[in-house]
């Protein structure tokens, strides 16, 4: 009887190794809102830098799966996917980072460490000064649709809190469609209520501008993307997800409306 | 007048883009990108209204004309280019048409809905609206990438 290890079942505890890191790097920029395309070049960049080989890679709405191989041995593994969001600046690092991998000299300790500081290093805008952007860009949205300057300042205000109080909510790990019910009402109620105060003309308007916020943009070029790229699973996954978000944002809306008297 | 109003809108589309661009965790640098390729994007839609276009048509030719511009500054702008050109299309984002269709289905399925004719045909408008002017942004935005696709990454 032998004492040696065994070659193959080696192989295949790296390859593991290698499948789970490139499914990791797939799966962070997946949730940070990057097409499927580029989650499955950042996968396979990873892989061949590893010293594997990327035989295929499947990308649905909830989980990823990845099929490597070495030689003779091939492993598939899959991975869950988290919240799909936006983070340009993580997405653009890990994207920097795959193609640093790709060049060689990087073991898969290194890569797993290097995604573990760029996750925590990345730098974000404080809750706070997203809360103030968006309630500007709420503001400028209305105007382009015709909100007059009497309620400028209630959609402001309106999309400002709305999006602090998204925040709150989703770091409590809320459902993002409830979210989006209660985020609407309140922002809408707010944009509403502030801009009859002050004696607006476009009282409809300025609750629509209000919940701007929450209108999915970068899901819905993505899902045409996807589609484009040959991807329709997910194309019509985040289109669904689209067409949720703005039905329970319009259920919020029309309590709003309700509670409001405006019809 | 034309000219304030192509400014206003250039401006607030301006505004619009950067405010998302910073939900969206652009960094500083690229939300000048994310502003510039808004007010690109208005003042091509408000250019092509004021000549008598369809909103979805002038939206189409907003996203063609700011994908191929921040295409063609790919140099200074780098690989976040595409990024910046689809936050500056966000503001065209039809999501007012989106509520105003599902809240006028909402009114005609009530228990006495007024004028529910006018109602749906105004809410079915409005969904078409949205599909066709998405379609649009996101054509408009995926044509010049892959008619001047790059290797980096």
């Amino acid at each position: 009887m032998t004492t040696q290890p065994d070659p193959v079942r080696l192989k295949h505890r790296h390859l593991e190794q290698i499948a789970m890191t490139a499914l990791r790097a797939a799966r962070l920029l997946t949730e940070c809102g990057a097409r499927v395309r580029v989650a499955h070049e950042g996968a396979a960049l990873i892989v061949r830098g590893l010293g594997a080989e990327c035989l295929g890679l499947r990308t649905g709405y909830g989980s990823q799966e990845i099929t490597v191989s070495s030689g003779v041995n091939t492993i598939t593994r899959m991975m869950t996917v988290g919240p799909h969001g936006v983070n340009h600046r993580l997405d653009h690092a890990l994207r920097a980072m795959a193609a640093r991998v790709a060049k060689g000299g990087m073991s898969v300790e290194d890569t797993e460490r290097e995604m573990d500081r760029l996750i925590t290093e990345t730098p974000r805008h404080s809750p706070f000064v997203v809360a103030l952007a968006v309630g500007v860009a709420c503001a400028a949205f209305g105007r382009l649709l015709g909100v007059d300057w009497q309620a400028f300042g209630a959609v402001l205000l309106a999309g400002a809190v709305g999006q602090y109080v998204r925040h709150l909510l989703l770091r409590r790990g809320l459902n993002s469609y409830v979210v989006a019910a209660a985020i609407a009402f309140l922002a809408a109620f707010l944009g509403g209520f502030g801009a009859r105060l002050a004696g607006s003309g476009t009282i409809n308007l300025a609750m629509m501008a209000s919940i701007l916020l929450l209108v999915p943009g970068v899901p819905a070029t993505n899902a045409q993307t996807d589609i484009m790229d040959g991807f329709p699973t997910m194309g019509s996954a985040r289109a669904v997800a689209v067409i949720m978000v703005m039905v329970f944002a319009t259920t919020g809306v029309w309590l709003a409306e309700i509670m409001l008297g405006v019809r | 007048m034309i000219w304030l109003h192509l400014l206003h809108q250039a401006f607030f589309g301006a505004v619009a883009a950067a405010g998302f661009g910073v939900l969206f965790n652009f960094g500083p640098r690229a939300l000048l990108g994310c502003a510039a390729a808004g007010a690109l994007a208005l003042a091509v839609r408000t250019l092509g209204q004021d000549a008598g276009w369809s909103l979805e048509l002038a939206s189409f030719a907003a996203a063609v004309a700011t994908g191929f511009a921040m295409r063609l500054l790919r140099e200074p702008l780098g690989p976040a280019g595409n990024a910046m050109a689809l936050a500056g299309c966000i503001p065209m984002v039809p999501g007012a048409f989106f509520g105003q269709a599902i809240l006028g289905m909402f009114a005609v399925t009530g228990p006495h809905p007024e004028n529910a004719d006018a109602t749906v045909l105004l809410a079915m408008e409005s969904m078409m609206r949205v599909i066709f002017t998405l379609a649009a942004i996101g054509a408009g935005l995926a044509i010049p990438s892959y008619l001047l696709r790059t290797r980096d990454f």
